[in-house]
Formats: structure tokens, sequence, C-alpha cells
């Protein structure tokens, strides 16, 4: 089957602003989370967390914990040696992490131990009674102090070093010929801070070992139940046919449901023990403190230019601080994720970029927190980067990225940095946004208001992402490759069930995925069950991160509803009794070529699929298929935001915020709205109020929401969107994927927007998040 | 997080009446505010079970105390370690006793804390000024004892 865009004029289903399935589910709260469910005889686990960064555990006392009413067992890294699971690989399997602390502990919060009793408030009352002995060590806790091998944390590895790994990319020699031989050059380091996707449900598990069948039953909170069946397989040697994962509602992800979790590991080895199911769920710290944080990217940017404002190369030298595992969550051969998108929208005749990672005394992970892996980083790396060359430059930083953007016509477009972008119209998206904001109007004002001593700013952020992981001869997870399924079955009457390997957190799957199979079959979307999540049911697929949902399981749907569609074929010219190639497929139904009125739908055919089947062939109506895409997808956007910022106080208040996205062709606007509203509002914490912060003793200061802050109604700016349509040539359907897209982009815009309306004070960079004291605190700094 | 304080107390007794106080860990403990229970181990080490309430931070803290009085009879080493719900505490206090020569005594007091979890975190906004009020009190505490033995 030739694989191209199909985009009829009149939609059947796809494009349709349809109301979400599953939303009078999930708003009358008959959702389904793991917290929701109760099994016979379950009990409940705690875990014991160090308080200190660094240090030595001189000795474990379980003794008044084991007292404790109810209390049932005390798990602690000896216990779980003798499963062989004191140790487990990381994501992509380079490096390995302690399940509990195995002799040290690495940072703070590290789990040490965990209690297991009759009820959720024993467990906990008990895990205070664990007694651990620690002998203090020094912590690290700066990337650039980790880099100079003074304290070496990991002494359990082979190289006693805390560098972690080098990468590189693109053409260092010429790159660096190319910077010193520019006119106009600029350097900046632009941090983006450590942050941490806090979804609202917290990750948790059910683990059930049943001694009488020997099968493992786990109730997680899993972006990737099939990887994690395959994972918690190889690790415990459980056959895969006795793992049944059960991904149930989920409350968020954002790539924090993406690793496996040392409660999920512990909660499971209970209930081997124990032989009946324990249930673990994180409190809010925990979550804040233990699992997959995302970005701590210290990068330096350099870019060279004409005086007229043309590129000429671009460098980007990295440190990540990865904490105490090197957990990050990336594609096997990626370790610094698709970081080489760093070279954007723009065309540059030679790029280099290079990382070093290292450990510190921080919580492990590095997760793509709603962006495909690192490209947020590389994105923010870069538009700022534009930012402050326009202003060397003296140039409107519209001006210079329409000098600078990869034009239409140089599609595919090969990237110095190795990518081939397969499509876009760049011009046209920042110019449609120019339009629609009115932008010379808004510089007007701003000179106007500039004359009068205010502050007001316009940052501009043009980014190209890089998401959909991806085609098979680049992109696996310890070795599985990352491509995506689906399963469709059409009952006799037309309806049908549809089973997807990814798993929605919130993302519409019942929706989306409905409205891609009925667009191919003709059918109705609201007929069509949507159903991931349940590893004995869904095929084997990668899962939902990365925006790979839409450009890889999505176009797996397409691909199946398109195999029924062959089938659907043969049993119409079998039912109106013509030959095959006189029968075409119009108007979304079969028809006779040239006789409209002799049709027949999917729906009469469906019936005749298990009624009156082709004679030799078989009966129903169904398909599976695994998709490997081709190439990646590059949606693209231009956001514009415009700020005002109050000199005396340091608050900046977004006035305006415009989004144009091209993500290729809509299954769904108003869901695209709604992902596009709800990624606008992530970015605008990252920027304005997320960090997580630790002091120089190793101590994690953001462990809950009074101090790691999550924007309200309150705060939050109304968005504007729009959008530009250039489907991806390679896709089923022409789609490229959007969740992330403004959780990509809009950092940059909100930053740019505040540096230039603190421009006038001679302020170039603050890094984020851009909090009240940091900018008045800047701004009185610089009137001195 | 690393907290730093110091004060002074001018207690109406003579400087040995000072010195013997605060070699007392029963003493000690007894000037410790909001102590629940304590248990003397030996002439120098005691634990104590303090209340503390550090913003949303309630609960008992279990510390180890340990007297380390200096041959010099003038300057007595203090070393505070434990916690409580997953935090730790760890205070070295150092005392000067002064004979002023008018049967007054000058107590100079300094001390250094580090704390680590919640209670660094949770109450990292009101946990100097807590922590400022326990020490300050528990001399406080020593020169009001000390001061009705005077005038008993």
């Amino acid at each position: 089957m030739a694989i191209a865009p199909e985009v009829p004029k009149e939609r059947h289903a796809l494009g349709l602003p349809m109301k979400r399935k599953e939303d009078p589910r999930l708003i009358q709260g008959r959702g389904r989370f793991v917290d929701d469910i109760v099994l016979p005889n379950m009990l409940y686990m705690a875990l014991v967390h160090s308080p200190y960064p660094h240090a030595r555990i001189v000795k474990i006392d379980k003794t008044a914990a084991l007292a404790v009413p109810g209390v049932k067992a005390v798990l602690t890294a000896e216990d779980l040696a003798g499963a062989g699971l004191a140790w487990i690989p990381t994501f992509h399997g380079y490096d390995k992490q302690m399940v509990l602390a195995v002799g040290k502990v690495l940072y703070q919060y590290q789990e040490v131990a965990g209690v297991i009793a009759t009820s959720r408030e024993a467990a906990h009352d008990a895990a205070e009674l664990v007694d651990v002995e620690y002998e203090p060590l020094d912590p690290v806790v700066d990337p650039f102090i980790s880099k100079t091998d003074k304290t070496i944390l990991r002494d359990d590895r082979e190289n006693k070093t805390n560098h972690i790994y080098h990468w590189e990319v693109g053409h260092r020699a010429e790159t660096d010929a190319a910077l010193a031989s520019s006119e106009v050059h600029i350097k900046e380091r632009v941090v983006f801070q450590r942050c941490h996707p806090a979804p609202l449900e917290p990750c948790g598990v059910i683990a059930d070992m049943n001694p009488a069948t020997g099968r493992l039953t786990m109730y997680l909170t899993s972006q990737a139940p099939h990887a994690h069946r395959t994972v918690v397989s190889l690790v415990t040697g459980i056959p895969e046919d006795k793992i049944h994962i059960i991904s149930p509602d989920l409350g968020g992800g954002f790539g924090n449901k993406v690793p496996v979790y040392p409660g999920y590991v512990v909660a499971t080895v209970a209930s081997v023990v124990l032989g009946v199911p324990v249930k673990w769920i994180e409190t809010r710290t925990e979550n804040l403190t233990t699992t997959g944080f995302a970005r701590d990217y210290h990068m330096d940017v350099e870019i060279g230019a004409t005086k007229a404002g043309k590129i000429t190369a671009l460098k980007v030298a990295t440190v990540a601080d990865h904490g105490a595992f090197d957990a990050a969550a990336d594609p096997t051969k990626y370790p610094a994720g698709l970081f080489g998108i760093v070279t954007g929208s723009y065309d540059f005749p030679t790029a280099f970029t290079e990382l070093d990672a290292y450990f510190t005394n921080k919580a492990p992970g590095g997760v793509a927190y709603r962006c495909s892996f690192r490209v947020t980083e590389a994105s923010f790396a870069i538009e700022r980067g534009m930012e402050l060359l326009a202003r060397e430059l003296k140039m409107d930083p519209a001006d210079l990225r329409m000098l600078n953007f990869v034009k239409k016509e140089q599609f595919p477009y090969p990237s110095p940095l190795g990518f081939i972008y397969d499509s876009g119209d760049y011009h046209l998206t920042l110019q449609k946004a120019l339009d629609t904001v009115e932008y010379k109007a808004l510089r007007q004002e701003q000179a106007e208001k500039r004359a009068r001593g205010e502050l007001m700013g316009i940052g501009i952020s043009t980014f190209t992402e890089a998401v959909g992981a991806g085609p098979s001869k680049h992109f696996d997870i310890m070795g599985i490759k990352m491509f995506d399924s689906a399963e469709i079955r059409i009952h006799p009457t037309g309806s049908g069930i549809v089973r997807a390997g990814t798993k929605s957190q919130g993302q519409g799957h019942e929706t989306t995925w409905a409205q891609i199979v009925a667009e191919e079959l003709g059918l109705d979307p609201q007929n069509l069950l949507v159903e991931e999540g349940d590893t004995d049911t869904a095929p084997y697929g990668l899962g939902t991160y990365a925006s790979r949902s839409t450009p890889v399981a999505g176009a797996a749907l397409a691909m199946a509803a398109r195999r029924v569609r062959e089938k659907a074929h043969k049993i119409a010219a079998h039912v109106l009794e013509v030959a095959d190639a006189d029968i075409e497929w119009k108007d979304y139904k079969f028809q006779v070529k040239g006789v409209p009125e002799k049709s027949i739908t999917m729906k009469e055919i469906a019936f005749a699929a298990y009624t009156n089947p082709v004679p030799g062939s078989e009966a129903g109506l169904e398909a599976v298929y695994y998709y490997d895409p081709p190439n990646l997808t590059f949606p693209h956007g231009a956001y514009i935001a415009v700020v005002d910022v109050d000199k005396e106080t340091g608050e900046t208040h977004v006035r305006r915020f415009l989004a144009v996205d091209d993500c290729g062709t809509v299954i769904n606007p108003m869901i695209v709205e709604g992902q596009i509203h709800g990624g606008l509002t992530e970015g605008f914490a990252i920027a304005f109020m997320q960090e997580i912060i630790y002091d120089e003793s190793g101590n994690n200061l953001n462990t809950n929401f009074t101090d790691y802050l999550v924007p309200t109604a309150l705060e939050t700016p109304s968005w504007e969107t729009g959008s530009t349509c250039t489907p991806s040539p390679h896709h089923p359907i022409g789609a490229k994927g959007v969740g992330e897209s403004p959780n990509v982009g809009s950092p940059a815009a909100f930053v740019n927007a505040v540096m230039d309306a603190l421009s006038p004070l001679g302020i170039t960079h603050i890094d984020m998040p851009l909090s009240r004291s940091k900018v008045w605190t800047a701004i009185q700094a610089a009137k001195k | 997080m690393n907290l730093e304080y110091k004060g002074q107390e001018v207690v109406p007794v003579p400087k040995d009446k000072v010195w013997a106080f605060i070699n007392d860990p029963s003493k000690i403990a007894s000037c410790v505010p909001d102590v629940i229970s304590s248990n003397i181990r030996d002439p120098h080490n005691f634990d104590a079970v303090v209340g503390v309430a550090v913003g949303p931070v309630r609960g008992k803290f279990t510390f180890k105390i340990s007297l380390d009085p200096q041959p010099d009879g003038s300057h007595m080493n203090m070393k505070i370690s434990g916690g409580g719900f997953g935090s730790v505490v760890d205070l070295l206090a150092t005392s000067e006793v002064k004979d002023n020569g008018d049967s007054t005594t000058t107590l100079d007091w300094s001390a250094t804390a580090s704390m680590r979890g919640p209670v660094a975190t949770v109450g990292g906004r009101v946990i100097d000024t807590q922590a400022q009020r326990v020490i300050s009190q528990t001399f406080a505490n020593v020169k009001s004892q000390l001061s009705a033995t005077a005038t008993a």
C-alpha cells in the first residue's frame, strides 16, 4: 500500500470539532484511576526517604516499624538483592539505578525502605519509625563542581568520574572557522532550569502476583504499558505472558509516567513475597522529589552573522545535570535526545553542537516533559539566540527571522545537524501571526510607551519541532523499535472496536482515534469504541510521549483502516455483483463506477462480512497494522507574546499571547485548541513560576505545590490561537502532532518579550523563571 | 540549609554555679522548651523528645544531645542531632562562661544548625525564627532557673 496523504475536500469525521467522548465519564467522576481500584486482601505500601542528599547508610533498624499494628513487612535493598532487584537498568540501559538505597544515598528523598501494612495510615506511620543511621557526606549539587571530579559520586561504576558521556553532532572545525570570521557574533549562557512535569495524578501501582496462576497483574500509571511489560519481564525474569499491565485512566503524564520507578519494583516484590496485592500511590512530595524531572541544561549559544543579518554558523555547547543516575528518557542512540533540532527554523550554512552530562546529588531523570526528547531545550536555545542576535544587529527580530528562515521550496530540507525536515512554510506562519497581532501597531505603541519610560515588550518564537519517534532504523528503546500499532474490528452492525499501542493521559485518543478510523471507513465515530492501555488486548506499541501518538499510531490507525477498506472493497463487489475493478470508494461508500445510485455503505458491508462473505474468503472485517514511520514529522509555529513589566515591582503582565501552529492535517480542531491552551499554560508556568531548586546543602526546596507553583485561572493569560497547514508528505493523513508544540515554543516567546521590555535598561538575559524578585533585582542592578 | 545564632545572658549567680548547672544533663533538658520527655543516658549524654511545629510540619523530634565540657572550665560545647518525619537537624552550640567579678556571670552562646528534609523545605520560610526562638529560649531558661536559685 502506498503511503500518501489523502485529503478529501468534504470531511466525514476528520477535521470536525467533535466533543470528546471521554469527557462525560471524566467530568462526572466516573473515571477509573489506579487509586480508585481496590482489590480483595490488598495491602498498602509507604516508602522511607533519605533526608540526606549524600550519605553512607550505617544501619537500618526495622524493629519499631515492624511493631506497628498492621505492618506486614519492611523491605530494604538487602531484601531486594535476594530477588536480584537491588539495581535495575535505567531507561536506555546505559546506566543502572538503585531501587532502594544500596549502602549509600545519592540524593535527598531517595527511597531507602518500603513498609507494607494493612492500611495506608499504618504504612506511613511505620515508615517514620524505620530507624536509619546515616553518615553524612558532602553533597555535590552543581554540575560545574561535579565536573572537577573532586568528589566521585558513583563509586559503584567502573569509571571513577562524574562525567557520564560526551555527545556531539555537526561540523566543529567549519563552525569554529565560520564563527571566527563572522562580522557579527553573539554568545550567551542560556539555562533551561530544572522543572517537573507534576501531573495532577501522581504515580502509583497495584502489583498483584497471583500465587495460584503465577501471573502478575500491574495496574500502573504508565504512558507505555507494553514497553513496561517487556522491561518488567527482562528485569524480573517473569515470562512476558505471565505479566499483565493495565494502565487505566491517567490524570496527566507529560513524560513523568514513562520511566520505571522504585515504588513499582518494591510493590511488586512485596506482592510476590506476601502473595496479595500491594498498592503504592505517591504523595505529591514524592512525585516532585523523586520521579523524573525535566531539563537542567546549561547551554552556551553562539551565533555568527553578516552585518546585513544573514546567519553564518551556530554552535551550542551544553552541560547537562542528570542527577544521581543517568535515567534520562531518550532513545538508545540519542543520549541527548533530538537536541540536534537546535538549528530550528533557520537555514544555517553550518552548525555544531556538543553536550557533556554529569552526575550530581539530585534526583535522577531528564524526561521529555511535554516535548519530543530535548526539543524544548533546543528550541529555547535557538529562539533566545536569534533574539540576542537581532538586538546585537539592531534589527527587528521578525525581519531577522524572515531573512533566515528555511524557504518552503527547500523542503524536504536537510539540516546541518542531520535531520530531513518534511514540510513547512515558515514565512507564511510568521506573517499570519504578525498580521493577526498587528505587529507594526504594537511596535508603534511600544515606542510611545518607551518615550514615557514604560516597559512594554514583544517576544517572538518561531520554532520547529522534530516529533513522532520514530523510524526503526534510528529509533529504539532498549532495542525495541519505536513503531506503533493499531487493530480495528468492525462488528456485524457497523460499529466497532479500535485498539492502539498508545495510551492517552488526557489527549483525547478515544475521540481522535475514532475520527481517523471513521474518516477512512465512512462509519460513525460515536460507534467506534477506542481501547488502550491493556497489554492483554491492545496490539504492541511503544506508548504515548514525544508527540508520537498521531504521527505513529495515528498513521497505523489510518493504514489498518485502509486494510479493512481493501477487504470491504471485495465484499462490495461481491454484494453488488460486479468485478472488483468496477467498484470505487467515493463519498464514503463503495459505488459502481459511473452508477452512483448503485452503492453500498460500510455499515451494510459489515453485515455482509458476517452474513454473506465472499466465497473462498475469510469472514469478518478486521485488520492490524504496525506502522514504521519513514521519517519524523516537523510541526512548527509562530508565537508572539506582548507583555508589560512593572518597573517598581518587577511583575510581568502578559497582555496578549498569540500561537499560530502548523501541525499539518488537524484531526479535531477543538482538541487541538485545548492541547494548545494546556501547553501554553505549562510554558507560562515554566517561564514565570517553576523551578526545582536545590540549596547548597542539597535540600530540595520545591517539594509541594506551595513551593512549586501550578498556575490557576487567576494568573493564566487569555490565549489567542491560529493555524496554517502544510501536511506531512509522508504521513497517511498528513498529520504531524501538536500536543507539545505550545510547551516547546512558548517559553522563549515569554522570555524574549520580557527581555525586549527590559532592553532600554540594557538588560539582555535573565534565566527562567522570570519571577518578580528576579526581574526586580535585575532592574535595580541595571539602574546602578 | 545552614543557620547561625548567637546571644548573651547575664546570670545573677557566681560562675561555678553556672558551670555546674550547664554540666548537668537533667538541668539542661529541663530548659529546652516544649520537651515532652527526656532520658539521661550518662553524665554527658541524654535524649529528648521535643514537640515541633514549623509551618505545616507538626510532630515530635527525637534528639540525641551530648555535652562536651572543655578542660578550661569555661567553655561548653553541645552537640544536638536528631529529627523526625524524614527531617534531620544537626546543631552545634558553644557557650562561654565568664566571671564578671561581682557574683554575676556572663553566658555567651552561639550555635550553628543545619537542617534537611521537610523541616528545611516546607518550613524554610518560618524555620529561622522558630529555631531562634527555641535556642534563645533554652538559654533564657538557663538564666531564669539559675536566677531562681539566687533569690531562693
